[in-house]
């Protein structure tokens, strides 16, 4: 079959039939570099942009029209962008410790207690993490808002539900609810492969159940807590929804980053170069966790499985 | 004082009874081993002493006070697990020290406790080594270390030595006794492995589904067990068992009689029995000197010679008398080694022997002791130590 006249495509479909992985390797190239440039060229672009001066932002190639880096720092002159990052921060690291808390209850409870139930209730509590955020918003909305009233006193007086709107309180609370069910299941697995006798080691050496929950079994599985952490801090901090409806956007008034990059969208213009500039400025510590934290999951995922 | 006291202790699954009413009273300072087959129960009794595990029924009781409510931690006890169980997160020192840490022990004591303790276990020196990097042996002295630092009233030990290689586990065995001879300590230990058992306890508690078959000192259990089950357990090669039924003049079974008067001996006749005989209360007709009562000799067929050194044990396959399979009439001997006890004789006819004071008769329904040796008359020097019946 292979003649000489056959031409380098023919030549090369020729040899992967006899060598299949040839194939393979040029199946993972293909994928890889689509997955990169969808995932990298976005950055590169807000990389264009802000480097671009605000007023040559028309007709941009892949280059900046233009270098002023002076972006990054007008940024913190218009808009006290460094509070919207702090507030993000804050929210992130709250719901992360309200999370690791109930989800490491709740993984110890599926993950080493039998008792009836446990499916379903585990299934029930993965059919509610698929809820669509939106569902919960209009209740939520009005319970933060004092609109809610749940008994009227005798005098007249209303019990009202407190008034979050504004606070941590009013994103936290969601938030917590909404990413519990991940770190649940992390933890969960997690939990469950702590070896009995360490347990029982701990709860005759003098702690309680809980105790030794947080003592022996959450130490062991920090691979685990660690995972369930980031995940949830980075969706925290990435969350647009909540973040954007239950403050009014004042940097005071614990909106998170995604306000603060709006405000550079104004009523008579936008300020491209200087969006692009603050998202650049807020993706950086998510960007930065990623890839210290994925090094320690990594490095704790293959320590292997635990010795007693 | 560290005494255990089990009442009626019931550990009820939804479809099993791990544990029947174990009723067992352990005094201060005794070695006491709960021995049994896997499953038998041994295992979740000690855990409903250590309180790991919540009785269904009954109580428990340490240094005389009702603990059947109490959480571990507050139960005084201290407990060594089959898989050692050390903090794979802290060093030795952590590990040793943590029970006196939650116990805001000051630091001082802590540092002199911890040293003693790793004294003890001849540790000493190795604190701020991490479990992983000990062996076998030296992570289950630490684990012990652990348990004494605390100076508890009752030792639970869950098969301790189970996971170590068998050099290992015999010098691990003194060990532990010395251990309790210089701590005085009350012990509960579990096992599966009768020898360990035999060699440890004070008394050994012998368990099956789920309850306590005979508590008694080891050389009691062996010499006079209480049914068929402990008589099976305690000792290696187990006994001897032979179907058989008390006629007015002995037992008879499908290959041998042992001839007996009865009433003398204190049996009902037509009663049907199961008789047992221990390997080494058997013995060749022509060297009976360690029998007390040689009954009359067998014929057999010598099937297998097993040498383990200081004993062989000779596997016969008695004459089927009484026209059943044959493979059931099989007799296990052991014998002193010599000349005449080699792989040779497969095959050979054997004139055999057995003690007729060291033969145990069992009811054949309910396996309970009815006699332990035959013995006729007051004339005869090893009596009948005839059991008492409840």
């Amino acid at each position: 079959m292979a003649t000489d006249a056959s031409g380098p495509y023919e030549r090369w479909v020729e040899g992967a039939i006899r060598n299949p992985q040839k194939v393979y390797r040029a199946m993972f190239v293909v994928a890889a570099i689509f997955f990169l440039v969808t995932t990298l060229f976005p950055l590169y672009w807000l990389v264009v942009l802000a480097l671009t001066p605000q007023e040559a932002i028309s007709n941009v190639g892949l280059l900046p029209n233009g270098f002023n880096p002076g972006a990054f720092v007008t940024v913190f002159q218009t808009v006290p962008f460094h509070w919207y990052v702090f507030n993000s921060f804050v929210l992130g690291l709250l719901t992360t410790v309200v999370v690791l808390f109930l989800a490491s209850l709740a993984g110890y409870v599926f993950g080493r207690l039998e008792f009836p139930g446990r499916t379903p209730l585990m299934l029930l509590l993965l059919a509610v993490s698929y809820f669509p955020p939106a569902a919960f918003l209009l209740p939520l909305f009005r319970l933060f808002t004092a609109n809610v009233t749940f008994l009227t006193l005798p005098g007249g007086n209303a019990v009202t539900s407190p008034m979050l709107f504004n606070t941590p309180g009013a994103l936290v609370l969601p938030y917590s609810a909404l990413f519990l069910p991940l770190s649940i299941f992390i933890l969960t697995t997690f939990y469950g492969q702590i070896p009995d006798g360490l347990e029982k080691a701990a709860r005759v050496e003098g702690t309680t159940r809980l105790g030794a929950l947080f003592r022996v079994i959450m130490p062991l599985s920090a691979p685990g807590v660690a995972t369930a952490g980031v995940l949830t801090f980075i969706a925290v901090y990435n969350e647009f929804f909540f973040g954007y409806l239950m403050t009014d956007g004042q940097a005071q008034h614990w909106a998170p980053v995604v306000w603060g990059i709006l405000h550079f969208q104004g009523q008579y213009g936008s300020l491209y170069n200087l969006m692009a500039a603050a998202s650049i400025i807020g993706v950086l510590p998510v960007a930065i966790i990623v890839v210290v934290a994925q090094e320690k999951i990594v490095s704790g995922l293959t320590a292997g499985a635990l010795k007693e | 004082m560290g005494n255990v006291r089990l009442e009626n202790l019931t550990k009820r699954y939804e479809d099993t009874t791990a544990v029947d009413g174990v009723d067992l009273e352990i005094e201060d300072g005794e070695f006491v081993t709960l021995v049994g087959p896997s499953g038998c129960g041994k295992s979740t009794t000690l855990e409903m002493i250590a309180g790991l595990t919540i009785p269904s029924d009954g109580t428990v009781s340490i240094a005389s006070r009702d603990v059947t409510t109490l959480p571990p931690k507050d139960r005084g006890i201290a407990m060594v697990f089959q898989n050692i169980a050390l903090f794979p997160h802290m060093d030795v020192d952590d590990n040793v020290s943590f029970g006196l840490r939650l116990r805001d022990f000051d630091d001082d004591e802590i540092d002199r406790r911890v040293e003693e303790a790793l004294e003890i276990v001849q540790m000493d020196g190795m604190g701020d080594r991490m479990p992983d990097e000990l062996s076998g042996g030296q992570r289950q002295r630490i684990a012990i270390a652990r348990a004494i630092v605390r100076e508890p009233e009752v030792f639970l030990m869950d098969e301790p030595l189970a996971n170590l290689d068998a050099a290992l586990r015999v010098h691990m065995r003194t060990e532990l006794q010395r251990l309790h001879r210089e701590l005085a300590t009350t012990i509960v230990y579990v096992t599966h492995d009768q020898e360990e058992a035999m060699t440890m306890s004070n008394r050994l508690a012998v368990m099956n589904g789920g309850q306590v078959q005979q508590f008694a000192d080891p050389m009691t259990c062996y010499a006079e067990p209480d049914n068929e089950f402990v008589a099976g357990f305690i000792g290696s090669p187990s006994m001897n068992f032979f179907e058989g039924a008390v006629t007015a003049e002995g037992v008879e079974t499908a290959y041998f009689d042992v001839p007996f008067d009865p009433d003398e001996v204190g049996v009902e006749r037509a009663r049907e029995v199961t008789l047992g005989i221990r390997p080494e209360d058997v013995a060749r007709s022509d060297s009976t000197e360690n029998l007390t009562d040689p009954t009359e000799p067998v014929e057999a067929t010598v099937d297998v010679v097993e040498p383990v050194g200081d004993e062989v044990f000779v596997y016969l396959l008695l004459d089927d008398q009484g026209g059943r399979d044959a493979s059931e009439g099989e007799l296990l001997m052991s014998a002193p080694p010599g000349p005449a006890l080699t792989d040779d004789v497969e095959g050979e006819r054997f004139r055999i022997r057995m003690d007729r004071a060291r033969v145990h008769l069992f009811d054949a329904d309910t396996g309970d002791a009815i006699v332990h040796g035959i013995a006729e008359g007051p004339s005869h020097e090893a009596g009948a130590r005839e059991v008492e019946s409840d």
